[in-house]
């Protein structure tokens, strides 16, 4: 064999061996979806959600459930996935989805017209194994998973190597590979609490401060709002509210940034209902 | 300039077509046979039943007193010309044009053989489709319409391209035999002594007139290789529709899904051919005797794979109880679009996206085509329309190599500051109306909200939305931004000039 010949051997070996380690890439990637709150996910078992298990996140609609699980799908949309949501109570909302880094086109919605639909579809969605999270959102659906439903959603999500994200009403929890209380714990925190976790870290608990859901997103205990507990803070007069980052002319806010009626701060109840003046 | 054709010639095609719909029949004796004045007389006989003696023409009686074991069907010549012109028109992947040569042939238009690496690779590639389509095939490239016919009719090779101006020598070694059209021709000459087309072709011009007129000239014109017709463009079909009837009528699902197998390879093909993808079809059972019973399939991504659609009906079917068997199965396809087609890529798995393709036909079918999508941004200030549904069409992943290298996705652009503000969960329409208590100074106190009165906690706001104030509906709502007690952050407005409150959002 000639040098030149040896030459061309020893470079298509290092081409195989690259393409093998390309092919063998992908499942590599990831093993845990993180929420990028490092409260969150220091409390989780891993440091984020499990890729191949059944996450529950169990508690009333308004306690940063879903914002938790967007965040972890946006994860998957950074890593080039894709994620599914099966909206049980179709209420899902567009519009709030992009700021948590969810890549719209990147995100399948399903609304299937009857409840009894939801657990198959999920159930569809992982055995697929073409999305890596799939969310199924079962809040105010009056579905309740079955046993052997969710024991179809566990072994598909293990199978599948997918995480499945299940959002359950305090009055019907399900039967999650790892379950987590969700709660509000006041107007400042939403509250995380390890109910059942395979991987130890039961009943462990942290609070998040809600600004932290959404990155970027209003302080709701700053200026232009107030606890009724505390001492009301002092209404300032009308000053323009603007946000430090520039904005741009896309034909939804004013020349100088603001929207319609934006520059206002709390208004007086008082005056506007025509009480007590 | 001169034409280039390539005729595909498909030895028996009748006979190789009821074979393929029915396995069984192969290496048996089959023979095809038609009405002529009250008697059943053979078209076609198979391989098989030739070697015992049976040939065209042969009254069935007669052939089953040479052969009892003869299995026969019937010969339907406007099935059959209708079944090859399904086949060619998967053939368009290769050619421009095709024109039909019933009941076993056709030619197709060669110019484009430059794509598809030259006449010979063109030859290959039309020769590995009819292979891949179950049929035994012939092909020759020629620039005469004669030529490319006699030669794959009669001439020893399976595959071949005839070079320009090298149509007479190529002609030279087949027998009188392939000129088909003028048997009065071939008769006189048989009758001379002379028996390959190279004798004719050698004779004087003036002596052919002479002896065989008219016709022998232009039969010598042929053999010459100056043949002048030009190929026809056979005019596609405006509905791509395949129509399989069942031997015997299916009472269960598996006779029917391998019927429907083979209506979906040549459904696909012919969708390929026209480069064109499947949107939405119908599968329409004809029962025996309850009729027709139409099954719609939805596809939520436009598709040409026979393996996802074969799969997608199977999964529909599962779901559909018919009262009766099926004796033929109709497959229309309602809806196409261009097909762009999909890329293989290294270093990700096409399985993956087959796999992806199958779960968004299944969805569909099953719950229908708008209970799937992907959400897109509306330009609407009114909440409630601020966002719709759209198709779900993930960007095309990059080939695995450069995806590699590309180890950062592409930075989306910041939102705009509105969105940060938004609940993750709208209440449908306008939401629901909520019972709210006010303090002295006007202040909300409670509110009642999923069922429970709750205290509120903290209210930020408002944020002013209004508009459409041109139209019969104008809006005004200022939002706040609520924390109740037991719940996270609630989004609450009161419209302009009313004193209730409504639910529209929850921050969950």
């Amino acid at each position: 064999m000639t040098a030149a010949a040896r030459a061309d051997s020893a470079v298509l070996e290092r081409l195989r061996e690259r393409i093998r380690t390309l092919q063998a890439a992908p499942r590599q990637l990831l093993s845990v979806l993180r929420t990028g709150l490092p409260p969150v996910d220091g409390l989780l078992p891993g440091g984020g959600f499990p890729l191949g298990q059944v996450v529950e996140l169990w508690g009333e609609p308004s306690s940063g459930r879903t914002r938790l699980a967007f965040r972890a799908i946006a994860e998957a949309h950074r890593a080039l996935r894709l994620a599914a949501w099966v909206d049980g109570p179709g209420m899902l909302y567009a519009p709030a989805l992009p700021p948590l880094g969810v890549q719209l086109e990147q995100l399948l919605v399903v609304r299937p017209p009857e409840s009894k639909q939801l657990a198959w579809s999920a159930l569809q969605l992982l055995r697929s194994g073409a999305f890596v999270a799939v969310g199924l959102d079962l809040t105010r659906s009056g579905v309740r998973l079955s046993p052997p439903e969710s024991r179809r959603l566990v072994e598909a999500a293990s199978r599948s190597g997918g995480l499945l994200l299940l959002l359950t009403p305090p009055e019907a929890p399900a039967d999650g590979t790892l379950r987590l209380h969700v709660s509000a714990a006041g107007p400042r925190a939403m509250r995380l609490e390890v109910v059942r976790s395979r991987q130890g870290g039961a009943s462990r608990t942290v609070e998040v401060p809600w600004d932290l859901l959404t990155p970027g997103g209003p302080s709701d205990v700053g200026a232009g709002s107030h606890g009724l507990d505390a001492p009301p803070l002092p209404v300032p007069p009308s000053t323009p509210f603007r946000r430090a980052r520039a904005c741009t002319r896309d034909g939804l806010i004013g020349i100088q940034g603001q929207r319609p009626g934006r520059d206002l701060s709390l208004p007086s109840f008082a005056q506007a209902l025509g009480v007590g003046s | 300039m001169s034409q280039r054709v390539a005729y595909v010639h498909l030895p028996r095609f009748p006979v190789q077509r009821r074979v393929l719909d029915e396995p069984g029949l192969a290496a048996q004796p089959l023979a095809l046979v038609h009405e002529t004045k009250g008697v059943l007389r053979i078209s076609f006989a198979s391989g098989t039943a030739q070697r015992d003696g049976i040939r065209a023409g042969m009254t069935l009686t007669s052939a089953r007193a040479l052969l009892p074991a003869l299995r026969d069907g019937l010969y339907d010549a406007a099935a059959e010309t209708q079944a090859l012109s399904s086949l060619a028109e998967g053939f368009l992947r290769f050619a421009p044009a095709f024109m039909l040569s019933a009941p076993d042939g056709l030619w197709l238009d060669a110019s484009a053989a430059s794509l598809f690496g030259g006449e010979a690779g063109l030859v290959d590639k039309v020769e590995a489709q009819a292979r891949a389509a179950g049929y035994r095939a012939r092909v020759v490239l020629a620039s005469e319409l004669f030529t490319a016919r006699a030669l794959a009719r009669f001439g020893a090779a399976t595959r071949a391209c005839v070079a320009l101006g090298d149509s007479g020598r190529a002609l030279a070694a087949l027998p009188l035999q392939a000129l088909e059209d003028a048997p009065e021709v071939v008769a006189s000459l048989r009758a001379l002594g002379l028996s390959t087309l190279g004798e004719l072709s050698a004779l004087q011009p003036t002596q052919v007139i002479s002896r065989l007129g008219a016709q022998g000239l232009r039969a010598q014109r042929l053999v010459r290789g100056q043949d002048e017709a030009r190929l026809l463009p056979a005019v596609l079909p405006e509905v791509v529709e395949e129509v399989r009837t069942l031997e015997a009528p299916a009472e269960s699902l598996e006779p029917l899904l391998f019927a429907l197998k083979a209506a979906l390879d040549r459904l696909s093909a012919r969708l390929r051919g026209r480069q064109r993808a499947a949107v939405r079809l119908t599968l329409t059972l004809v029962l025996e005797p309850a009729g027709p019973y139409p099954v719609p399939l939805v596809l939520a991504r436009p598709t040409t794979d026979p393996k996802l659609l074969l799969d997608l009906v199977r999964h529909r079917l599962e779901s559909v109880r018919l009262d009766a068997p099926v004796a033929t199965l109709v497959l229309t396809v309602d809806e196409s679009c261009e097909d762009h087609g999909q890329q293989g890529v290294l270093g990700d798995a096409p399985a993956g996206d087959a796999a992806l393709e199958t779960v968004l036909a299944r969805l569909a079918t099953a719950l229908g085509p708008e209970a799937l999508g992907s959400p897109v941004l509306a330009d609407d200030h009114r909440p409630e329309a601020a966002h719709a549904p759209g198709p779900f069409r993930p960007p095309r992943r990059e080939p695995g190599m450069f995806a590699e290298a590309r180890r950062s996705p592409p930075v989306p652009p910041p939102p705009p500051d509105w969105q940060l503000e938004r609940p993750v969960r709208l209440l449908p329409g306008e939401g629901e109306p909520i019972e709210v208590e006010l303090d002295a100074l006007g202040a909300l106190r409670t509110a009642r909200v999923l069922g429970k009165r709750r205290k509120v906690l903290a209210v930020a706001g408002p944020e002013r939305l209004g508009g459409q104030w041109w139209t019969e509906t104008p809006f005004q709502r200022d939002y706040y931004r609520v924390h109740l007690d037991g719940l996270g952050p609630a989004w609450v407005y009161r419209r302009a000039g009313e004193d209730g409150f409504y639910l529209h959002g929850l921050f969950d």
